[in-house]
């Protein structure tokens, strides 16, 4: 890869829990499977215990609602769903995505 | 003399003095983890430990529970007696302390997973 | 009161600790150690909260997807811990 790309820890920190509600809003789906979808997404440092984390924040802010179904494989898993409350934050995230991103790219482009 | 004795003295009650008869008939195992589980607990309470009665009675039932499904110890409290009753009796040492606990837990892992893999 | 309310129902810690006994052996050994120093930092919802359930839930389910725990965990297993009970109060905080 061109791009040094393989640290992006710091610059997703504040980003990565919208990106989570994004994944959830799309359809119900568990913590592992989460982390899989931003690893293929290219972000190949997002561990499964991060995204535990968050879930774990997203639940107590009763941003998600959690339902344990049984798995072929294991234990029975957590599934997340939005509630109407997550709805209303990931809309927030990307209203506010799109403003700091777009005055980034104004700056870069030097008529900010 | 008991260690309960020992610790509580003339201010034995009669909460203490079951307890301590419950504890004889524990296997001898469940017993030292009772007595460390106390000390403990002493070392976070109140002198006389009146408001440790409910906690000790807790401990004591689960150690109770345990010998009678044949589970041992370790099994219900694990190997760290100091860290359950300070949990237990809702305490714990200063926070400057955690730093310090932060890598021994790291450290910990690092070792047992090596020697776990051979 | 977390772990106190824990023992005081007798039957759900005996039944926690049985599914902590049947993780795998390297999962065991972290979840130990965590469960060590959160007993020592003492955030006050540790059981309410659903710290040490939850935990045990997600090892339970990266140990079934054949995971290692440290892949699970991150290298820096305290990271993840103190990440966990971040926002939530510890009696080592009161101090």
């Amino acid at each position: 890869m061109g791009l040094a790309v393989d640290d992006l820890t710091e610059m997703l920190k504040g980003t990565l829990e919208g990106c989570v509600l994004e994944i959830i809003s799309r359809e119900e789906t568990y913590g592992y499977a989460i982390t899989r979808r931003l690893n293929d997404l290219g972000f190949t440092d997002v561990i499964d215990g991060t995204v535990y984390t968050i879930l774990l924040r997203l639940e107590r802010n009763q941003l998600v609602q959690v339902t344990k179904r049984p798995s072929e494989v294991g234990p029975p898993r957590k599934f997340y769903a939005l509630t109407d409350a997550g709805r209303q934050n990931l809309a927030t995230f990307w209203t506010k995505w799109r403003y700091v991103s777009s005055r980034i790219d104004k700056l870069k482009e030097g008529d900010a | 003399m008991s260690f309960w004795e020992a610790i509580t003295g003339s201010d034995l009650t009669r909460d203490w003095k079951a307890f301590e008869a419950r504890a004889q008939a524990l296997p001898a195992d469940h017993r030292v983890a009772w007595e460390q589980i106390g000390t403990h607990l002493f070392s976070h309470g109140s002198f006389t430990g009146r408001n440790l009665t409910p906690i000790a009675d807790a401990a004591l039932g689960l150690l109770e529970e345990a010998s009678a499904e044949g589970q041992g110890v370790h099994e219900v409290i694990g190997d760290d007696i100091a860290g359950f009753s300070a949990a237990l009796a809702g305490e714990a040492g200063a926070g400057n302390y955690r730093d310090r606990w932060r890598e021994q837990l790291n450290r910990n892992v690092a070792r047992k997973l090596a020697r776990l893999g051979g | 009161m977390g772990v106190r309310d824990l023992i005081e129902g007798k039957k759900q810690w005996r039944a926690h600790v049985a599914r902590v006994k049947a993780l795998p052996p390297d999962y065991r050994i972290v979840y130990d150690e965590i469960q060590r120093y959160l007993f020592k930092v003492g955030p006050v919802d540790l059981i309410d909260g659903g710290v040490l359930p939850g935990l045990l839930d997600f090892f339970e389910e990266g140990a079934a997807a054949g995971r290692r725990v440290l892949d699970v965990t991150g290298a820096d297993v305290a990271a993840f811990v103190d990440g966990l009970i971040k926002g939530s109060p510890t009696y080592a905080d009161a101090d």
